[in-house]
Parts: structure tokens; sequence; C-alpha cells
């Protein structure tokens, strides 16, 4: 009667060997993975220190003869540092002093192009659905004045904006170039929502009250809107094919953001000029006699806000045209290499 | 259950999907080391962060003890509230890494961080004079019990380690609190203290609530202490005869290791033959 397990068992037995073998030769590939990725990384650094101190040397020699082979030169170097940045986008990357603090050192780098895509396209959809979230919050509290609700939605901000910072750190060192300002915006944003959790419950917390949920509702509004219009933007540089075998990097971050823009770029001003208006209504009311330290504080933050976004915004329009053209230099670096690449396989296959 | 032992162990080479409060923090990014080194290597980092943010914690609740001064006082809660909600990130990370920690110290970290967030929307008014300066000793003390943990814990791991428990295997992370518990019967009298203090705390709150100027706060917060009280002794009594049926699972789990490696190396020179025949 036994005999039917002991055979099953005698079958799990040899699956289960199998799983083993192909286990040991996992962790054999493994050990070559990383030690092949060591070896990239070394060499990458040994070729950025000599790129470094052939740039010294070709400044010096550009008062010397033969401009346009030193124009050359140049040019090779800016193509080269170009394609170690492609190359390095597929080795495993060191975290920031930031992620370094919160997770410990974790390797946080994606290797391969598509996931890190997906991984940004999860952030956009986190933002999204927590700004949903905040929408109705603020929506609930303009009717309701209930103190736990308040507390609630200020609270829920501040860890909103916290995790926004921590997954922008891990967009950081996947290549993403996210211009510092919006990093340290929402850094300030978590401080400044910290304020308004501390407010204590009185006359000045009262009259700007609805103001603050009016433009935190403003806010979920245009992030919807830029959402959208972010979202169309993009499918419509992949249709028009400028994938061509290589999926859309990461970077470029705010190319793709401005380039959807330019119909958003009004609403975002006057999203501005709203944060001005707080920072002004903060400041005339913190000569109420009930104000605390909280009111000159939020003023100031709204201030800073408003002089950073605008002045950011501004400078991004021309940079954008700039950007673009970066950007199609890096697209044709990468095609250059893929298809150097394959020749040199070529070369090998008829060598053989 | 010999083969479930193996089992696990090859899961831990292979890549494993975050938790759903890690994804909601993180997203998909992968948190799995695949390499035990590097595992053993985290969760060392994981013990050296508690004791310096306990370091910074002891430094500012003795300034807040000795000087009454608002933003230093909100500052001090911040950073509770901040070490907490990492300590809950970190501890999720070293989950996914296949450390066994217990449930409820991870729901202990959460009710802290609530707890400390209550701390940080409590008014700065009447009953908060009365209970702070209790808060600092508390913190004070709990500060000293983690050095007084940290120190004993690396110890106990130096001699286990020297003691040859490794058997070309590095330690595994798991018997996280295996680990903790074998120094710890030293330990298990500050610990109850630090208990009983909590349960004191938790007292104070339930009288302060009878107060005039009493807000939501003092009796919640009193209510959390109450909990974290009830938790951490019953985990704490709870493990003490476990810690014989660990140590027991804990030597199974070191011999599984050395004949699965045994049967490995057996596997390849078996094969070897059979090559040779090809």
């Amino acid at each position: 009667m036994s005999d039917p397990i002991w055979e099953e068992w005698q079958e799990l037995s040899k699956d289960y060997n199998e799983l083993e073998t192909v286990n040991g030769s996992y962790l054999k590939k493994l050990a070559e993975l990383t030690n092949l990725q060591q070896t990239c990384l070394k060499h990458i650094a040994r070729q950025r220190n000599r790129l470094k101190m052939m740039k010294k040397i070709v400044k010096q020699l550009k008062r010397e003869v033969n401009a346009d082979k030193v124009a050359e030169l140049k040019n090779y170097i800016m193509k080269r540092e170009a394609e170690l940045q492609v190359i390095e986008q597929t080795l495993p990357k060191q975290s920031r002093k930031y992620l370094k603090i919160v997770l410990g050192s974790i390797d946080v780098s994606f290797l391969n192009k598509e996931d890190k895509f997906k991984y940004k396209d999860e952030y956009e959809k986190f933002k999204l659905i927590n700004h949903v979230i905040a929408f109705f919050l603020s929506i609930l509290n303009l009717y309701y004045d209930f103190r736990p609700l308040q507390l609630f939605y200020v609270g829920f901000l501040v860890w909103y904006y916290c995790t926004i910072s921590i997954r922008e750190s891990i967009l950081k060192v996947n290549g993403s170039r996210i211009k510092g300002w919006w990093t340290l915006h929402h850094v300030l944003s978590t401080v400044g929502s910290a304020i308004y959790l501390v407010w204590p419950e009185n006359e000045t917390w009262s009259q700007f009250k609805s103001q603050f949920l009016w433009y935190n509702i403003y806010n979920c509004l245009i992030q919807y809107l830029q959402f959208k219009y972010q979202r169309g933007a993009l499918y419509r540089l992949k249709a028009l094919g400028e994938r061509d075998k290589m999926d859309i990097t990461i970077e470029g971050f705010h190319s793709w953001m401005w380039k959807g823009l330019t119909f958003l770029l009004p609403f975002l001003f006057i999203g501005y000029f709203f944060q001005l208006s707080n920072a002004i209504v903060l400041y005339k009311l913190s000569y109420h006699p009930q104000a605390t330290w909280h009111v000159m504080f939020s003023s100031a933050l709204f201030f800073i806000f408003f002089v950073g976004n605008t002045i950011t915004t501004i400078m991004v329009v021309p940079n954008k045209i700039r950007e673009k053209m970066m950007f199609q230099y890096r697209v044709m670096t990468q095609r250059l290499y893929n298809v150097v690449n394959e020749k040199v396989a070529k070369i090998n296959l008829q060598r053989k | 259950m010999k083969r479930k032992a193996q089992l696990y162990e090859i899961e831990q080479t292979l890549p494993k999907p975050n938790g759903i409060y890690l994804k909601i923090i993180l997203g998909n990014v992968n948190v799995s080391i695949l390499n035990k080194e590097e595992k053993f290597k985290y969760k060392d980092e994981y013990e050296k962060f508690k004791l310096i943010l306990s370091m910074i914690g002891i430094v500012m609740a003795i300034l807040n003890f000795c000087v009454r001064f608002r933003a230093l006082e909100l500052s001090y809660i911040f950073l509770l509230v901040w070490y907490y909600c990492t300590l809950t990130i970190r501890e999720s990370i070293l989950k996914v890494n296949g450390s066994r920690i217990k449930g409820w110290w991870r729901l202990h970290h959460f009710l802290s961080t609530v707890a400390a967030g209550i701390l940080l929307i409590w008014p700065d008014n009447e009953t908060w004079s009365h209970f702070r300066n209790q808060f600092m000793i508390f913190n004070i003390y709990i500060s000293l019990v983690q050095y007084l943990q940290f120190r004993y814990q690396r110890g106990v791991l130096y001699r286990l380690k020297a003691l040859g428990e490794r058997h070309n295997m590095d330690i595994t992370i798991e018997g996280f609190h295996s680990w903790m518990w074998r120094g710890l019967s030293f330990l298990l009298p500050f610990l109850f203290i630090g208990y009983l203090f909590q349960l004191y705390n938790a007292y104070t709150l339930f009288w302060l609530s009878y107060n005039v100027t009493t807000t939501w706060h003092v009796p919640v917060l009193s209510l959390m202490f109450f909990i974290l009280f009830i938790g951490n002794t019953l985990t704490t009594i709870s493990v003490i005869p476990s810690k014989f049926q660990e140590k027991v699972k804990l030597q199974y789990r070191v011999m599984s290791q050395r004949l699965s490696s045994q049967l490995l190396n057996r596997e390849t020179e078996d094969n070897q033959p059979t090559n040779k025949q090809d």
C-alpha cells in the first residue's frame, strides 16, 4: 500500500536533485556575473580618470597649433564620455547618502532598461494615485471641520512627500536627471507639511485653512493634467519610432515633462502665483495677535517655492531645446554603439 | 521536513518579491540580496544604524530633560518618528531577505511610529508639562538598554563565529531573534524593567487623562503604552521556552546545510564520470 507513496517520493527526489544542480550552476553564474560587473566598473573608473587627464592636456594644447585636430579630439572625448555613460547604465551603482541612511547599502540599480522604464512608470502612477487620495481628502476637509481628519490629511501629506523623495533618490541612482531643485522642492514640502502638523489649532489656522485646502485641490488637478499629457507625449514618441530597438531611457525625465508641457505652462504659472498669494496672506496673518512661529515659517517657505519654481520653469524653456539636442546625440551614440557591437560580433563569427 | 529546510536554503539565493509595505514605499525595486555575506553585512549595518540613532536619541533626550525649549522637543520627537519609520522600512527589507523577525517586533515599531506621531501633535499644554520629564527619562533608559543589547549581541555573534559554527557557511540572517536571545539571558531583567516603565507611563497618562486641560492625546497614548507593555512582556516571556526550540531548529538547519553542500559535491563527482562516458 505504501509503494505508490514511495514511488512518488522517489520522483520528487529526482526533481529535487535537478533543482539542486540547476541551482548550483546558477550560483556559479551569479559569482561570475558579480566578478564581471566588478571588472567593468574598474575599467570604467580607469577610463574616466584618464579622460580627465586628457581633457586637461587638451585645454593646454588649445593655445598651440592644429586647432582642427584639437577640436576633433575634444569631440572624441565627449563621444567617449557619452558611451561610458551608456555602459554605466547596465552596471550596478552605489546609492547616495540619503538612500544609504534610509535603506542601508542595498543595491537599487536596475540593470535592465525595460525595468528602469517600468519603475518610472510606476512612480508616475504612484504620484497620481496619491494625488487622487489627497484630492478627496481636501474636499472632505473643506466640508467637514473635523480636527482628526485635518491631522490625518496633513500627516498623509508628510508621508507622501517623504516617500516621493525616497523614490526619486532611487530614480536618480538609475540615471534619471531630475533637476536638483525638484528634489529640494520635495524635501521642503515635507518640512512645510510637518509644520502644518504641529500648527496649534487656533484662530490663524482657521483663517488660513480653507485657502490651504483650495491650494492643494488646485495642485492635485494640475498634477492630474500633467500626468495625462505626459503619458500622451510619451506614447506619441514611442510610436514615432524614436525607440529603434532601444528602450526609452529614464534620463531626460524633464525633457519628457517639458515636451508636452507647453500646453500646461500657463496652468503651472497660475499654481506658482497661488503659492505667492499664500505667502502674502500668511505674511499678513503673522501680524495677528495669536500668530505663532508657524505662520512666518510657512510664509517664507511658500515664497521660496514661488521663487524657485518660477525661476526653474523659466530656465527650462531655452534648455528644452538644448536637452532635445543632447538627447538626440545620446540616441545616435547608442545606435552607433549597437552597430559597432554587431559588426564586431560578425567579424568574430567569420574568424571562427 | 529536511526537504523543506533544503528548499528554504535554495530560495535564499533567488530574488524574492517585496511585501505590500515595501511595494507602496519603494515600488518594484528588487531588494533581495543574493549573496549570503552581503545579507550578513546588511544586518550588521542595520544594527549599527539602530545604535547610532540610539546614541543621538540619548543625547537629545538628556538635553531636553535639562532644558525646556519647544523647538528642541519637536525636533527630538520628529527624530523619533523618522527613526521608527526608517526602522520599519529596513526591517521589511530584512524580512524579504529571509530574516525571521517575529511579527510582534515589527508591529511594535509601527505602533511606536504612531505613538511618536501623537506625541508630535500633542499641544504644548499643562498635561504635556506633567508628562514630559518622565517621557525623557524613559527614552534615556531605553537608549541605554539598546546600547547594552548591541554590545552583548556583538560579543555573542563573534563568539559563535569563532566557535566555528561557520563551516564554510556564512551565518544566516534568520534566527535574528535566536541571536538576540542567546546573549540576552543577562539582559532580560533590564528589558523587563523597561517594560514595567512602559506600564508606569500608561498608568501616569491614565491618571493625567482626568486632568482638566487634558486632550484626546492622553488616553490614546496611555492605551498605546499599555498595549506595548503587554505585547513586549508576552513576547519576551513566550520566547524563553522557544529559545530552546529555536536552538534545536537552528542546529538542524546547520546540519541540513552541511548535508546539502556535501550532496552537491557528491553530485558533481557523480556527474563527471557520466560526462566522460558521453
